[in-house]
């Protein structure tokens, strides 16, 4: 499960630059240091060498993205045990910050986290923590963002620097699992949305 | 003392030595261009002009996972006997590296050249480090007749540098110098 969010586009300034013209490579630290600077691109001169030079501009806009995610399954699980699922996930965000906010949100009526069987519902809960193997971490409400979380992943996917930035603990309540029925699958997808700070 | 008057040649041999003489200045400088000695007129030849220059912008660029490139076709003239030139360009991170920066943060791209124009890629070039052995169609030294443009210059940026960049307006200075060869 992906998601990739984009934040608000940056503009593009255009740049300065010093002034050269058929100076000598010895010659160019020297110039750009004591030139007055001017706009750009600068067109070189007829001589034995000539020098011209360009600007180059480019935005980086806001990005995101959430990789690494399993789904997750409870099986035969005895119902005076709580059950919890606990995963490392990346999140990667290109903010100065590396900030970023989750949302998560169930199948369930109003996106409540419950699985389902036919008719028969179970709540399940959620939390999130900002850093990689955790079994627990912050409670996370139906469609509501959770804000101030940073991560080091150091690549979109984490396939190089760290291999996991977050940690996703998924759990079933022995209440609720006790208010199950017996040799029957409840199913439900959890959805998770990440965007940057 | 003995008093010697001032030898008067025969004209007809005044003009032989005079001959001999620019004779023999004829063949020193025969000698002296076939020793590979240039003269003034030779020197003034030797000359190169970079024109035609384009800002590169690459806009925002959305798709951080794939590749963006900028390729602009230029003026390169040069005047030497075999039309040669070598290009050296050198950008604006430390020590001359290929190097964008928005505030702290530095956006690595790469360059490259061709000496033909219209050309998507080229030869990659490292910064300080001089393309040699390379020829120009120009006729005129800012293509106002004959061939409109006669190099190309490509801008990359790689997928792996703009996936890993900082959120930001990165900008720079890439300087291109050209010598005669």
């Amino acid at each position: 499960m992906d998601r990739l969010r984009s934040g608000g586009l940056v503009g593009v300034i255009k740049m300065t630059f010093a002034r050269l013209s058929c100076l000598p490579l010895a010659g160019l630290a020297a110039a750009f240091a004591g030139s007055p600077v001017q706009a750009a691109p600068t067109q070189g001169t007829l001589g034995t060498t000539s020098t011209g030079s360009v600007s180059i501009s480019a935005s980086v806009p806001n990005r995101i993205q959430l990789t690494g995610l399993m789904d997750v399954a409870f099986t035969n699980q005895d119902p005076s045990v709580a059950a919890a699922n606990a995963q490392s996930v990346c999140v990667w965000s290109n903010t100065s910050t590396k900030g970023y906010y989750v949302t998560a949100s169930g199948s369930g009526t109003g996106s409540a986290f419950t699985l389902a069987n036919g008719s028969a519902t179970v709540p399940y809960s959620v939390e999130w923590a900002g850093s990689s193997a955790q079994t627990s971490g912050t409670a996370l409400t139906a469609a509501t963002a959770l804000h101030g979380l940073t991560s080091t992943a150091t690549n979109p996917t984490c396939s190089s620097g760290p291999a996991s930035s977050a940690s996703l603990v998924v759990r079933i309540s022995t209440a609720n699992l006790q208010a199950m029925q017996a040799a029957t699958t409840y199913t439900g997808t959890l959805t998770l949305v990440v965007a940057p700070e | 003392m003995a008093i010697k008057a001032p030898a008067t040649a025969h004209p007809r041999t005044a003009g032989r030595a005079s001959a001999r003489r620019r004779l023999a200045a004829r063949a020193g400088l025969l000698a002296l261009c076939a020793l590979g000695f240039t003269t003034d007129a030779d020197a003034a030849s030797n000359k190169v002009r970079i024109s035609s220059l384009s800002d590169v912008t690459f806009g925002t660029l959305s798709d951080l996972s794939s590749d963006a490139a900028q390729s602009q076709s230029l003026c390169l003239y040069s005047d030497t006997a075999t039309n040669g030139y070598n290009v050296t360009a050198t950008g604006g991170g430390p020590g001359g590296s290929f190097q964008l920066t928005s505030g702290l943060s530095s956006l690595a791209y790469e360059v490259q050249w061709s000496n033909a124009s219209g050309r998507n890629s080229g030869v990659q070039l490292s910064p300080n480090v001089p393309l040699t052995g390379q020829t120009s169609a120009a006729s005129h030294q800012v293509c106002s007749n004959g061939p409109a443009t006669s190099a190309s210059l490509i801008v990359l940026l790689r997928s792996a540098s703009l996936s890993s960049a900082t959120a930001g307006t990165y900008s720079g200075t890439l300087t291109l110098l050209v010598g005669a060869e």
